[in-house]
């Protein structure tokens, strides 16, 4: 049998006004409800995503010995490296996956940087410097041109991103001369390298990235070998005064020297004390000691399986060392975006049900006011079904209309966004992702199976 | 279709209606392509004997068996089944949707009679076809009577019930409802009850049965 009636004819007879009030609300509520849903999945997504590219895992720390007291204290400066057995121990310790050390220069250093783009263009930013460098796979990312060799015509340096920060955002304001940078027009900036107290060497570097984890000026680790050997002064601040029955004995004199006094038969009777603070003295054998000292890195990185382990914490404690989490800012950072969101996310929903609540109540309302037609269209044998389909295709329309709507606004707030975060030197995909999309067909399923059943319900409670 | 009533008895109703009736309290059995009137006065249960055949009252004792099933035991969507293809009722109220035009009104049923000629030769044969675009608020009781007529016959029926179908119309207009009414029942080889006030039409009905 076929059909008689027209759709149209059907939807006119049940075609009753809903509550209008209610209706506006629930849409109005639907609409900032479902955009905040998408703007909250869709930033947390892209916050997730650029977080974790900069991301310092949580296991990796560094450790240094405490530098106490004030500056004529450590005028005298003993250095505060460690030992291989210090090293060792640290190894060894609970949790301790691996470690790395910081080498760094040994040679006076100067950097003329160069924000024109050109050397000998305009003003240079000048500063005396140091560079160290650790074991490439302790780098949050190994940088483009990274790779150094002998022949290499340009040092690569890495620099924390906060130097450009502080460049940006403190020198250039203050200084006429110095020009914001982006990070592109920073990495293309020539630097000259001085090397030696009277600059007796210069060499071409250049910033070939910032790192969001090491809080060091990075060079390559084979560049800083390199470097320290032809131009290390390895027994800088390594002279010292022989005292013999008293008296300093002649002029200050090299470790090497006096570790090969160590034969004579009075050796065990003389003292040292160190260049910078002569009354300092101590006996002349801990020379050799302090050699064994001095052999280690003044700073390590550390990767651990989770959080710090209870020997771990008590052994720093114990030996008075500092553990740093670089950059711990990101964690917290992380964690307000996330809150933002989350919040954000929680009054989507919050507004979502509400909206929800309101619909199912106006469209209960909806078949109320039609049941005398809907009531009279069943008596002729149509089915509930048939006459629910009508109202439900009426949500319908009107939801996907307030969703569609919410996806434009979503797009359109994250469009805006996308500029913003590009002059903050951010870049993001540009529009919706697919798992945002995702989450929005599915949110919208949950929406419309939930109207649908209150209206089926609804229906089918007339003429039972 | 063949209808049985064992014993049925709707609530409420006084016992010595239940007394004097041929319907209530009986063994009754209507054949299949047969003609039947009911004609009692008004408050005897006419409109309540056909509204508990099209299933709409469940307030009554005894059994209702049509073509063997017990109607009881009827789900919702059998009943929506059995009124979209089996069973039509012109209801004293019609039913009809004001706003909506006499050829809409007519064309809004879920089914179409394939027996049933079109709209408009229907309309023609009860002098309807100059109001078939004028909404059904607009005309008269009598007109509205007709209309709904016309509908209930375009439905695929095997049980055809009339509630009072001619309560508001004149004799010409009752001959020519009547003749159609007949046409359309014939072919179709259903079942006809309906009921009456105490006239009866010019159908010619194989059984008359007092409420």
């Amino acid at each position: 049998m076929k059909h008689s009636f027209s759709k149209s004819s059907l939807n006119s007879c049940l075609n009753v006004s809903g509550p209008k009030r209610e209706l506006w609300i629930a849409s109005l509520g639907c609409l900032i409800g479902s955009t905040l849903l998408i703007i909250a999945i869709q930033f947390y997504l892209d916050t997730s995503s650029i977080l974790k590219d900069r991301e310092v895992p949580k296991n990796y720390f560094t450790l240094n010995k405490k530098v106490e007291g004030g500056a004529l204290i450590n005028l005298g400066k003993n250095e505060r490296t460690f030992t291989s057995d210090e090293l060792d121990k640290i190894k060894a310790l609970d949790g301790v996956k691996r470690i790395g050390g910081f080498i760094r220069n040994q040679f006076p250093l100067t950097l003329y940087i160069w924000p024109s783009g050109k050397v000998g263009l305009g003003a240079a930013a000048k500063t005396d410097l140091f560079f160290e460098s650790i074991p490439d796979e302790f780098l949050d990312f190994i940088p483009k041109n990274w790779n150094w060799n002998k022949n290499s015509e340009v040092v690569p340096i890495m620099v924390p991103k906060f130097y450009l920060d502080l460049w940006n955002f403190g020198l250039a304001p203050s200084r006429v001369e110095y020009p914001a940078l982006s990070t592109e027009a920073a990495t293309g900036m020539p630097i000259e390298l001085f090397i030696g107290k009277n600059r007796e060497t210069t060499l071409s570097g250049r910033f070939v990235a910032f790192s969001k984890r090491i809080n060091s000026v990075l060079v390559p680790a084979n560049f800083l070998k390199w470097a320290n050997k032809k131009f290390g002064q390895p027994e800088a601040n390594d002279f010292f005064f022989l005292w013999k029955n008293g008296s300093i004995e002649g002029p200050p004199l090299t470790r090497s020297t006096l570790a090969s006094l160590r034969e004579e038969p009075e050796f065990k009777n003389w003292e040292i004390s160190p260049l910078e603070n002569p009354a300092d003295r101590s006996p002349a054998s801990q020379v050799l000691y302090d050699k064994k000292k001095r052999a280690g890195p003044s700073r390590i990185i550390l990767e651990i399986e989770d959080n710090p382990s209870s020997s771990l914490i008590s052994f720093i404690q114990q030996n008075g060392l500092e553990i740093n989490r670089e950059f711990p800012e990101q964690d917290i950072i992380k964690k307000a975006t996330q809150a933002i969101f989350l919040g954000i996310a929680v009054i989507g929903a919050l507004l979502s049900l509400l909206s929800i609540a309101t619909f199912a109540t106006s469209f209960r309302l909806v078949v109320a006011r039609a049941s005398e037609q809907a009531k009279n269209l069943l008596l002729l044998g149509f089915s509930h079904g048939q006459i629910s389909n009508v109202i439900f295709t009426r949500f319908l329309t009107l939801f996907l209309f307030i969703l569609t709507g919410s996806v434009l606004a979503g797009y359109g707030i994250k469009s805006l966004l996308l500029k913003l975060a590009f002059e903050y030197g951010i870049t993001l995909q540009s529009g919706l992702s697919f798992v945002t999309i995702a989450y929005i067909v599915l949110y919208g399923l949950i929406y419309i199976l939930i109207n649908r059943i209150v209206i089926k319900n609804s229906v089918n409670k007339l003429l039972d | 279709m063949l209808i049985e009533l064992n014993q049925v008895i709707p609530e409420p109703i006084p016992k010595e209606m239940i007394e004097r009736s041929e319907v209530w309290g009986t063994q009754l059995k209507i054949e299949p392509k047969s003609f039947t009137l009911i004609s009692a006065h008004s408050g005897k249960g006419k409109s309540t004997l056909l509204h508990l055949l099209y299933g709409l009252r469940k307030d009554f004792s005894g059994e209702v068996i049509m073509d063997g099933e017990n109607i009881q035991k009827q789900t919702s969507s059998g009943w929506t089944s059995l009124r979209s293809t089996q069973i039509a009722l012109l209801f004293q109220e019609l039913k009809l949707f004001p706003k909506l035009c006499a050829r809409e009104n007519i064309n809004l049923i879920p089914q179409l009679n394939q027996n049933a000629p079109s709209e408009l030769e229907m309309a023609k044969k009860l002098n309807m076809e100059g109001f078939l675009t004028k909404p059904v608020e607009t005309l008269s009781f009598g007109q509205r009577q007709r209309i709904a007529l016309i509908r209930t016959l375009r439905k695929p029926f095997k049980l055809l019930l009339l509630d009072e179908p001619f309560s508001h119309l004149d004799q010409e207009n009752i001959d020519l409802a009547s003749s159609l009414i007949n046409e359309i029942a014939r072919a179709n080889q259903a079942t006809v009850l309906l009921t009456s006030l105490g006239e009866t039409p010019p159908l010619s009905f194989d059984r008359i049965l007092s409420l």
